[in-house]
């Protein structure tokens, strides 16, 4: 009930929003070529839907295979990291500077080494999402209280048990904190990717209608990330809510 | 030297030589992965050449960094000081920040030409977003008890956004502003690359254009040096102002 009612909210709020855009546009008497009306943007995307849903699909495949591999990888760094010391004050300097690097400079190279394909687009994406997740995995589990440690290893619990039944669980709501954030870094990644040459794409259809100044299709690629990208990260959101259901916001 | 300092040492040693080894030793070509050699060579020889490049994007990035933490503090504050603004702002803001920073890209550039307004927009826009909800996070922040007994003194909201709030929310802005440096220099060269008519991600995207694949490096080094500087110096202003923390 509590849920219908907040959807309820969300689409009439979305109703007034779009209201308010169609009416400001004609209102105020803004110039299509900043702020087209959105019953325009939304008739030309309903005129050829076929490239927008391709669009979308694609680099929602690229942003979910980025995401998934970054993830993974993060919360793996983490726990090898909580293991080997000696190996984190070894590689975490370079992760750090590895992130000063402009990506889409490094996407040049990636496309070069990859190919233009999906895959390279998934490795810049992974490329973004990998390091937020690494640090805030390392972070949890190394707040887990050391004498809850103790009492497990007490009863003979060897590190295996103690990963997944202590540490990984406490650290979890810092591990979502990351993945949130790796909702929205990895659908730029993805979206960047795709300006180095590619024929299907949320990226493309914005290089494209930039380049044929149809500020309407732009606008139109935009909507179609920003649903995207909400989407998105309110599934992750929801996950996060279902998964660590004991809620330890920040 | 601590322990952490001599391994973070070590492992970087490791790279570059472990890089340089494999590069030299099965001669790989330029376009797969330059020796680390090659590229600090080609480098200095470019010197005049990147840095004139380098000021451009990084005077882009400084002057967008300016504007979008002045303005991300200034929304902020307007919204503690006029609560009923709140509930209008925040969803045009969030409606904003639901679309990923690159896709503003294209639009801004078609209407502010590819100059440097252009870039100095995107980047005040990527800036001021993470400066604006951190700033808000922060004055959310305050102390019931402080606030009542400040009140109880004849403080008004002014007076108490100076002497609690703001001194509340100071660490979290200061982290913010440190996440935004390295933030600010990205977007101005994903910017750059898409048209411009200077900058570090100008010249990378002339070099991809002309297989030049060492140039590409040499302008990734110069970027990641002038984002380490500028995040360095961010910190070290952040222990000065915020001691308390």
């Amino acid at each position: 009930m509590m849920q219908l009612r907040a959807l309820l909210r969300g689409v009439v709020g979305l109703l007034l929003a779009a209201l308010l855009w169609e009416g400001a546009v004609l209102a105020l008497h803004i110039r299509p070529e900043y702020l087209p009306r959105l019953s325009t943007i939304l008739a030309a995307m309903a005129a050829t839907p076929g490239a927008y849903w391709d669009g979308f699909l694609r680099t929602l495949a690229e942003t979910l295979l980025g995401f998934a591999a970054g993830g993974f990888v993060g919360v793996l760094n983490g726990v090898i990291f909580l293991r080997l010391p000696a190996l984190r004050d070894m590689l975490f300097p370079i992760f750090i500077v590895s992130q000063t690097i402009p990506v889409i400079a490094f996407g040049a190279l990636v496309v070069l080494w990859f190919g233009n394909t999906l895959l390279a687009k998934a490795v810049i994406a992974f490329y973004l999402t990998f390091f937020p997740v690494t640090v805030n995995t390392l972070l949890g589990l190394n707040a887990v209280d050391p004498r809850q440690v103790a009492l497990l290893r007490s009863f003979g619990a060897g590190p295996g048990t103690i990963l997944r039944r202590l540490q990984l669980p406490a650290a979890l709501p810092q591990i979502f904190v990351a993945l949130r954030l790796a909702a929205s870094l990895s659908l730029v990644g993805a979206i960047v990717g795709e300006w180095f040459g590619d024929t299907i794409g949320l990226g493309v259809l914005l290089l494209q209608a930039m380049y044929n100044e149809n500020v309407v299709s732009l606008w139109a690629a935009i909507l179609c990330a920003a649903v995207l990208g909400t989407g998105f990260y309110a599934v992750v959101a929801y996950a996060e809510r279902r998964i660590v259901f004991w809620g330890a916001e920040q | 030297m601590s322990r952490a300092t001599q391994r973070g040492l070590l492992g970087a040693v490791l790279l570059l030589g472990s890089w340089e080894a494999l590069a030299r030793g099965l001669a790989l070509p330029a376009y797969t992965l330059p020796a680390i050699s090659d590229i600090i060579l080609a480098t200095w020889q470019h010197r005049s050449l990147l840095a004139s490049a380098g000021w451009y994007t990084l005077a882009e990035a400084l002057l967008g960094y300016a504007i979008g933490c002045t303005a991300g503090i200034t929304l902020a504050t307007l919204l503690i000081l006029l609560p009923p603004a709140r509930r209008v702002v925040m969803p045009a803001m969030l409606a904003i920040n639901a679309v990923p920073v690159a896709a503003w890209s294209p639009l801004v550039l078609l209407w502010l030409g590819i100059g440097m307004a252009s870039k100095v927009a995107m980047v005040a826009l990527a800036v001021g977003f993470t400066i604006f909800l951190s700033a808000l996070a922060g004055f959310d922040r305050q102390d019931r008890r402080a606030a009542d007994l400040l009140r109880s003194f004849g403080a008004g909201p002014i007076a108490l956004l100076f002497r609690l709030r703001l001194p509340a929310a100071l660490p979290l802005i200061a982290a913010g502003m440190r996440v935004a440096t390295v933030r600010s220099l990205i977007v101005a060269i994903v910017t750059e690359m898409l048209g411009a008519q200077g900058g570090l991600g100008w010249i990378i995207y002339q070099a991809v254009v002309q297989i030049d694949f060492v140039q590409v490096w040499s302008a990734i080094l110069v970027a990641s040096v002038l984002s380490l500087s500028f995040f360095g110096l961010i910190t070290w202003l952040e222990q000065r102002i915020i001691f308390w923390r």
